[in-house]
Parts: C-alpha cells; structure tokens; sequence
C-alpha cells in the first residue's frame, strides 16, 4: 500500500512572532510520509498538529528547515505558485466543513473544478462522480443548511477529491459529528486512501479515528514524541 | 462568467442589506438624474435647435427693454430672412391658476413657417389665421386643461392691464422635446387692446403701463435661408439697430436658450456640487455594507485561497459583486428615471415650471457610470484586504 517517499520534513523549525516573544511551535522536526500512507496526528492542544498540517498542505512556511513534497520545495514557490501547487495537489477537509453556504452542494464541490480549464460539461461529470463517492447522489441542489452535519462534511469530502489531488488533509475531520456519523465519514476516508490511493494526513484527538491511520505520530510542544505503525501498538496507544 | 453563480448568490446572501444598498443607491441616482437632466436637457434642445436655422433678436438690454414691432417687418425684409415673427409674452391667469402657461402674442401668419417643427391641421390653421381672438395651443396643454377647438380661453391679465378673450382655434403638436404646452395667439389682438386701453384711460397708471407696452414685439423670431447665413443675419441685424434708441441683440435659437440656462448663475455649479456630496455619501453607504459583509465571510475566503483561489481571482470575485450590487441600484436610479420621464408626463407635475422634461441618454449613462464606480471604489478596500487576508488566520477558527 505504501511506497516511495511524497512528503518530506528535514530539520524544520516553525515560529510565531508575537510583538517582541518568539514563540517555537515546531522544533527539529524531521518527517517522511510514503506515497498513498495514512497518516494520522494526535498530541495535546498546542502541541503543533495544526501546524505542522499546515506546512505539508503549503498553507504556511517553515522558518528553517525544508518541506520537500515529490522532491519539490514549498518553500522555493512563490505565493503564486504555491496556491496553484494547492488548487492542482490538495484537498482540505475541515472540522466545520466550511462550506459556503450560499452554494447547493454541487455548486460548493465545483468551487474547485472553477480553477481547471474543465468544461462545464467535465465539471458537471466530476462533481457527481465525487458525490457518487460519498454517497449524496440526488442531494445536489440542498445547500449545506438543508443537510445534517455528516452529509455536510461528506459534501466537502466531496469537494477536496473533486480535483482528484493526490494529498488530502483533514483537520479534525469527525470532530464535530456524532459517533455512528464519524465512522462513516473515517470509512469513506479509508475508501479513499485504499481504493483511490490518496494520501491522507489527519490531525485528530479521536483514538477511534487514529486506529484508522496506518500509522500515528505524537507531537508534544513542538517535537515528535513517538511514531507508531503496527494496529496493535495504535490501539493500545489510543 | 463560471464564476457568476458565486457572485451572484454571495451578493443574494444577505436580501436585506442588498435590497437597502440598492434601494439608497437608485433612490440618490434617480434624484440626481432629476437634478442634472435639467440642465443637460436645456443644453441638449437648445443644441437640437441648430437644424432649425432660427435666430432670435431681443433688446440689447434684456427682455425689459422695448423692441419695436415695426421691426418684425424690416427684418422680414433683408435678405437671408425667410420670415420673422414677434414673440410677445403675455403671462395672462387662465380662471384661477396661479402660475400661468406660456402665452405668445406671435403674428398668425408666418408662426408656423418658421417654428416648422410644429404642425397644425390646415384647417385648423386657416381658421387660426382668419380669427383675430384664435388661439393655437399644444397638445399637452389641451391635454392637460381639457381643452378642445372651439373652446374659450379667457386670460387674465397679470402684468399687462389687459386681459384677452381667446378661443381655441387649433392644436399643435410636435417633438417631446419641445414646448408642447404653449399658447400662441395674434400680437395684433393684444397690441390693440393696449392701445385701446392707453387711448381710453385718463392718464391713470394703467393707462401709462398699456401705452409703454404697447408696439412692443418682445423678441422675435426669425427663419434664416440657410445655417451659413445666421452669423452674419445677427451682426447686420445688430449694426442696423446699433445707434439707434433701442439697439439689439440678436444670437442664434441655441445661443439665446443657453442664456437662459446662465440667468441661472451659479445654481448649476450647486447642483454639481451636490451630485458630488452624493456620491461620496453613497460611497460610505455601499462600502460599509461591502466591508459587513467581507468580514462575515472571514473563514470562506481563506478557505477559497486554500483551494486555490489566488489573490486575484478573491480580488476579481468581491469586486465584481460590489460592482454588481451597485450597479443594479444605478440601473434602477438612472435608467428608471429616465423611462418614467419617457413614459410619464413629469412636467404635469411641475405646477407649470416645465413645458416638459426627460432624461437625456448621456446624463442617464452618466449616472450608471457613478454606480459602477460606486461599486468599484467602495468594494476595493473589502476586496483588497481579502485578497491579502491570510489563510492561516482566516481559518484559525477552523483549522
């Protein structure tokens, strides 16, 4: 399931200025993410997930160190390209959705297909292919209040693999949704990872949703703390 | 245009705010049309007047100096000169009304020769020409006092110590954008009922306003052969009149209505500067409800930038709704204003003010253009901090 190398983090600091403080938020941090791996990230409240989600996703910029994603660093583009690496590579799953509520759930998951030189035609193909996938076939025209918050977070699942990106990043994804929904949502997530190849990196605090990782990391203010692989050892961990 | 389904619902989001937005831009545009459509319409049909080969003479002193009517006469006599008639106002009350209709005592026979844009049924026109008390009123005017052919017409004296007793000969009709509530009658029949009057009274102040009125043609009116002569018509009308008692002034039909537009002094400069005040005024209106509604759409712009949407594009989207928002106001304000004054007759309203009114094209695109500039400059500020509002924190919330 896993193979080479996508995502590499080498030697990366990451600080925030805050009038005359540095505060450290990731320190040393060194970090290698295989081709289609699941990945899962837990640690304490400002331990540095988000953070860290956010440099591999190339929303933000290390302060040392290099993030190497298919050999290429994020932190050689300009803003430009950068966004441009995203709209084409990434695709973001939220704790709150973040839907824009004034769009139907088709319209929201071709926010992204807007960006690609797609005809409205292939637009019009990908969306419901994608929500084929997460199962809200005939739910296109509800905008997001018409939907429950399952079928809200399926929608943006919907809209982050419109593109067919091969990272996704899920901050949270099952944060905000009932037990029997979060299972459903990690069991389109594992559908993805196994029968559509993403790699998927996850921040969460649910040890029911880490046991769907291949694999955990553990941050602590700022460091890697423990790195665990084998379902056993995630279980008992979570 | 994939993007105007997004556009479009955003600038849906919030009716309300939208629907006042709208609502205080097209009320401030239509009132400015109304401000600025007075002057650009007095400019536009004095300039429509060109086609007309018309140039009228008055006193050299105003309208209060004398112009004798032997004069009509002589000046229908140069060369160039197809017809000339006087232009007599009387400014009579028709029954009780208190701003009265413009009323000219005119010579009957030539009138309609030389404002040709005007027609009469010939019939109509003959029994004009053949009754000294007829009268030849516009067809608004009919329209508006119910009046017929064959109707009385009875005009009171105001400042003239006459009063007249016409009947309705004939209708004219013309152009919208000309005087179509006037009342042309014979100056002959005024001119004898001031004499009548000097000649009758005992010397009283009456008698002395009827004779230094009387033989006054006003101004007149006069039909050149061809536009190239209208210049020089005017300065040898001048010249011939120049040492004498009463000296004239004489200028082209456009010339003589814009002068009536600068008796107005600075009023116009008022106007322009008020259309300004508006304009900032909405200013502030629309960028306040574009700044709203930036600010409650934080975390969706950032996460539009996380997927992709560059500085551009954000900036592109949130201008074009402000564009789009105001601009929807400036259609309804301007472009509304302008098709009411087409369709409705406003100058009913104006108590007799104005013979008529309409928005001119030019100032009904100018006041779209304010809207979309409105639109742009209130929405740049919105758009421009989006387009550079980070990611990280828009979506800290969240992320």
């Amino acid at each position: 399931m896993e193979g080479s190398p996508s995502i590499e983090l080498r030697g990366v600091d990451k600080e925030y200025r805050r009038a005359e403080f540095v505060v450290p938020v990731l320190s040393d941090l060194d970090l290698t993410v295989a081709e289609g791996e699941f990945l899962a990230l837990m640690g304490p409240s400002g331990s540095g997930k988000s953070t860290l989600l956010n440099l591999v996703a190339g929303l933000d910029t290390a302060t040392r160190g290099e993030v190497l994603v298919h050999g290429r660093n994020l932190g050689n583009l300009s803003e430009a390209e950068i966004t441009r690496w995203r709209a084409d590579n990434v695709g973001f799953i939220f704790q709150t959705y973040n839907l824009i509520p004034v769009l139907t759930a088709f319209e929201n998951v071709e926010l992204p297909l807007l960006l690609t030189k797609l005809s409205r035609k292939k637009r019009r193909e990908n969306v419901k292919t994608a929500l084929r996938i997460v199962g809200l076939e005939g739910r296109e025209n509800h905008t997001p209040r018409q939907l429950s918050g399952g079928q809200e977070q399926r929608v943006a699942i919907a809209r982050a693999i419109a593109t067919d990106p091969y990272l996704l990043v899920a901050d949270e994804p099952t944060g905000d949704l009932d037990r029997a929904t979060a299972g459903e949502i990690l069991d389109l997530l594992e559908l993805l990872n196994r029968e559509f190849q993403k790699t998927i990196v996850m921040v969460t605090h649910d040890p029911l949703a880490a046991r769907r990782a291949h694999r955990v990391l553990y941050l602590d203010k700022g460091r890697l703390v423990d790195d665990v692989t084998d379902e056993t050892s995630i279980s008992a961990a979570s | 245009m994939k993007y105007f389904t997004y556009i479009l619902r955003n600038a849906r989001r919030n009716p309300v705010r939208t629907g006042l937005t709208i609502a205080s831009t097209s009320i401030c545009l239509f009132l400015m049309m109304i401000l600025l459509s007075f002057f650009a319409m007095s400019a536009e049909v004095a300039s429509a007047s060109r086609i007309f080969n018309r140039i009228v003479t008055m006193n050299a002193n105003g309208f209060a100096g004398m112009l004798p009517v032997a004069r009509v006469r002589q000046i229908a006599a140069m060369d160039g000169v197809v017809a000339a008639t006087p232009f007599q106002w009387y400014g009579g009350k028709y029954h009780d009304e208190v701003m009265p209709f413009a009323q000219f005592g005119v010579d009957a026979d030539v009138v309609f020769d030389i404002i040709d844009e005007f027609t009469v049924p010939p019939d109509q026109l003959a029994d004009f020409k053949a009754n000294r008390k007829g009268a030849v009123i516009g067809r608004k005017l009919a329209k508006d006092r119910n009046l017929k052919v064959g109707d009385s017409l009875p005009l009171k004296g105001d400042i003239y110590p006459v009063d007249l007793d016409l009947v309705v000969s004939g209708i004219y009709d013309g152009p919208n954008n000309r005087d179509l509530r006037m009342c042309l009658f014979h100056f002959e029949y005024l001119d004898e009922a001031l004499k009548q009057t000097a000649m009758a009274g005992s010397g009283g102040s009456l008698t002395t306003e009827a004779a230094r009125r009387s033989g006054n043609a006003g101004s007149i009116f006069v039909k050149c052969r061809s536009a190239e002569m209208m210049t020089d018509l005017c300065r040898r009308i001048d010249d011939e009149y120049r040492s004498t008692e009463f000296p004239t002034r004489t200028q082209t039909e456009e010339a003589f209505g814009q002068m009536f537009e600068e008796m107005m002094g600075d009023l116009k400069n008022t106007v322009y500067w008020i259309g300004a005040a508006v304009v900032v005024s909405l200013l502030f209106v629309a960028g306040n409800a574009m700044a709203m509604s930036m600010r409650e759409r934080t975390s969706e712009v950032a996460v539009l930038k996380a997927i992709g949407f560059n500085k551009g594009l954000v900036l592109f989207l949130v201008l074009t709704e402000a564009v789009l928002v105001a601009g929807l106001g400036g259609a309804i304000g301007a472009l509304g204003c302008k098709f009411l004054c087409d369709f409705v007759d406003v100058a009913r309203f104006s108590g007799g003010f104005l013979p008529f009114f309409y928005v001119p094209w030019n100032t009904a695109l100018l006041g779209l253009g304010v809207s979309l500039f409105v639109g742009f400059a209130s929405g740049l500020v919105p758009a421009v901090l989006a387009a550079n509002s980070s990611v990280i924190d828009g979506l800290r919330k969240v992320v």
